[in-house]
């Protein structure tokens, strides 16, 4: 019996220590962005190297905008995602709400077709889209990055799982005070559906906000940059500039934390959305 | 009289009764009628579709078509043009392409020893990280899991932070920390007496980079995944394990493990989709190098198409490569899916 104790002390023991060394290898890497951030170039050479934040953000941050106009690729990447994510709610909702509440021809096809092409990676799209932008003329503006993964399938898979949830009986008592069957979608389904919508909204605002390849080939002019490419751009420079590449990195990074801090729920659920079985 | 009154007197008349119940009728039988309108939900679906067919699906169809031409460049004129009466509709040509048969695959498949290279860079990431991130996965969910850790949320937090960080921020973090000479990696391991290793200038360790940067990047995401798995494992289960005297080991092996393998198999199969598209991370870190030890597919796919301009060969190679990531996934599901 004693033994049987002292073993489960063992056990536990070894299992903080796990989820402590997993955690601290987790964490090393972004708390020395934020110390590299906060300390100027000179010191970042210095052996032993710094291990406490210092006060040279600001310093840091004027260095960078002067050198890249960093601020611009932000205003991009925000103009770029809010919209996506905008346009993708509004096509996948209005789609999902068609499939989840009403009966016509190929429904039951049509949604299979757009599932099977789940599958289908980014990299087998990039050329004929590179291509059919350039004959659009559309090759440096937002348009051709906003719009082509907007019919989103994980989206419009989502967004017709969570309505069947809304109960029929709702629509038909709507129907009978004489809604129309558009105010049955904007004024019902959308406002029942804002916790998924805000699972899936982060889904596409993610996805869009850390979009690389696609944004790389078709943003060529500097002023168009999302923050990735302004990222890249900065490490692939002659000299290299390890200050404002991890204040830059912290930019791109920070906001993004403090969202996820607050909507973890809807994080975590928008994880697990792209994991749910059938 | 005033206004109010007369109002209040038209509204209370028989006639104004009967019109306004018979417009609230005509009103019920509308609402009645519109959801069988054949139009209607195409009318929902319409938006979506339209930009499905331009963008994903004439892309895909297209990218095949591609892979068996030559690019030449691109295109001025029209495909073919319809006069229909006043209106006149035209397709233009979206490239200039000579037909090579099969010749991109067969190039692609022989006789392209960089290509092959890619593969055998991005298949030997694909060998060593996915294992290695499952069953660090595993471990760490089935740690959180345990009743007896206290503050789960923070861990589940803090280890579930790098799912928040961009591809290429990340990526940048990890080129610093892994530099050969300035990193924090080769400070500490220098600090407790080891050698330090050429992370970033030796083949093989730049793979290992790569390996280890995807494993931070993805780690608490698949956590989370097996975490909420594991919430579905019934109780009893483990309950008449104990009841029969089940080690722990015995209940991990015969009670969690099945009961947890349709959530691993997915966990594996995106890893794996995800593993064969790592881009961002080489070009980033690594930029292929040193000499092309750690070029990827997708890699090698960008620069035929947008340094080179090879975009027929690039698209051939694009086919190959979802085609082998397909038959793995295929595989995958149909070893690992068990009876379901």
């Amino acid at each position: 019996m004693r033994e049987d104790t002292r073993n489960k002390a063992l056990w536990k023991f070894g299992s903080y220590i796990f989820l402590l060394i997993v955690t601290a290898l987790v964490t090393i890497p972004i708390y020395w962005m934020v110390v590299t951030a906060t300390i100027p170039q000179s010191e970042f050479f210095s052996w032993p190297p710094r291990v406490i934040p210092g006060t040279y953000y600001f310093e840091n941050l004027a260095a960078l905008q002067e050198n890249t106009n960093f601020i611009r690729s932000i205003g991009n990447s925000l103009i770029i995602a809010i919209s996506y994510t905008i346009l993708s709610l509004l096509l996948c909702s209005m789609a999902g709400f068609a499939f989840a509440k009403y009966e016509f021809r190929f429904k039951e096809p049509l949604f299979y077709f757009i599932l099977a092409t789940l599958i289908l990676p980014i990299q087998l799209l990039i050329i004929p889209l590179f291509l059919l932008m350039v004959q659009f003329g559309w090759t440096n503006s937002f348009l051709a990055v906003i719009l082509p993964w907007a019919a989103n399938p994980l989206g419009i898979f989502l967004m017709r799982q969570n309505m069947r949830a809304i109960p029929d009986s709702l629509l038909e008592s709507a129907r009978m005070d004489g809604a129309t069957e558009f105010q049955l979608y904007y004024k019902i389904a959308l406002p029942t559906m804002i916790p998924s919508l805000a699972a899936l909204a982060i889904i596409l605002f993610l996805f869009q906000w850390q979009a690389f390849l696609y944004p790389l080939v078709i943003l060529q002019e500097p002023e168009m940059y999302t923050i990735p490419l302004a990222l890249a751009d900065l490490v692939g420079a002659q000299r290299v500039y390890y200050d404002q590449i991890m204040v830059a990195t912290s930019l791109a990074i920070i906001p993004i934390f403090v969202v996820f801090l607050t909507l973890q729920k809807y994080f975590i659920k928008g994880i697990l959305a792209g994991s749910v079985k059938q | 009289m005033t206004l109010g009154a007369i109002i209040s007197k038209i509204q209370s008349s028989h006639s104004y009764k009967r019109a306004s119940d018979q417009l609230r009728y005509k009103r019920q039988t509308i609402a009645e009628w519109l959801p069988t309108l054949p139009g209607l939900p195409y009318l929902y679906i319409s938006p979506f579709f339209i930009l499905f067919g331009i963008f994903l699906l004439f892309p895909t169809v297209y990218t095949l078509y591609l892979s068996f031409f030559t690019y030449l460049g691109v295109a001025d004129g029209n495909l073919f043009e319809i006069q229909l009466g006043a209106v006149e509709i035209a397709i233009p040509r979206i490239a200039n392409l000579e037909f090579a048969g099969l010749s991109n695959y067969e190039r692609l498949l022989l006789r392209d020893s960089l290509f092959h290279r890619s593969m055998y860079n991005t298949a030997f990431i694909f060998f060593v990280q996915v294992p290695l991130m499952v069953i660090l996965g595993m471990a760490t969910a089935l740690v959180l899991d345990a009743k007896f850790i206290r503050a789960k949320g923070l861990f589940r937090t803090l280890i579930a932070l790098p799912v928040a960080t961009g591809l290429v921020a990340y990526s940048t973090i990890f080129l610093l920390l892994f530099n050969d000479d300035i990193g924090l990696i080769n400070y500490m391991l220098e600090s407790v007496g080891a050698t330090a290793i050429p992370w970033l200038t030796d083949g093989f360790w730049a793979r290992i980079t790569l390996v280890i940067a995807v494993t931070w990047r993805w780690l608490g995401y698949n956590m989370i995944i097996i975490l909420a798995g594991l919430q579905t494992v019934p109780q009893q289960l483990y309950e008449a394990a104990e009841i029969d005297g089940a080690s722990r080991w015995q209940k991990f092996r015969y009670v969690t493990l099945p009961q947890l393998r349709p959530v691993l198999l997915f966990v594996v199969v995106t890893s794996t989709i995800g593993t064969f598209q790592i881009f961002a991370e080489p070009y980033v870190i690594t930029g292929g190098g040193p000499g092309n030890a750690t070029i990827t597919v997708v890699q090698y796919i960008y620069e035929q198409a947008f340094l080179q301009f090879n975009l027929g060969y690039a698209s051939a190679a694009s086919v190959i490569l979802v085609t082998m990531v397909s038959i793995l996934s295929i595989l995958q599901i149909k070893y690992g899916g068990g009876e379901d």
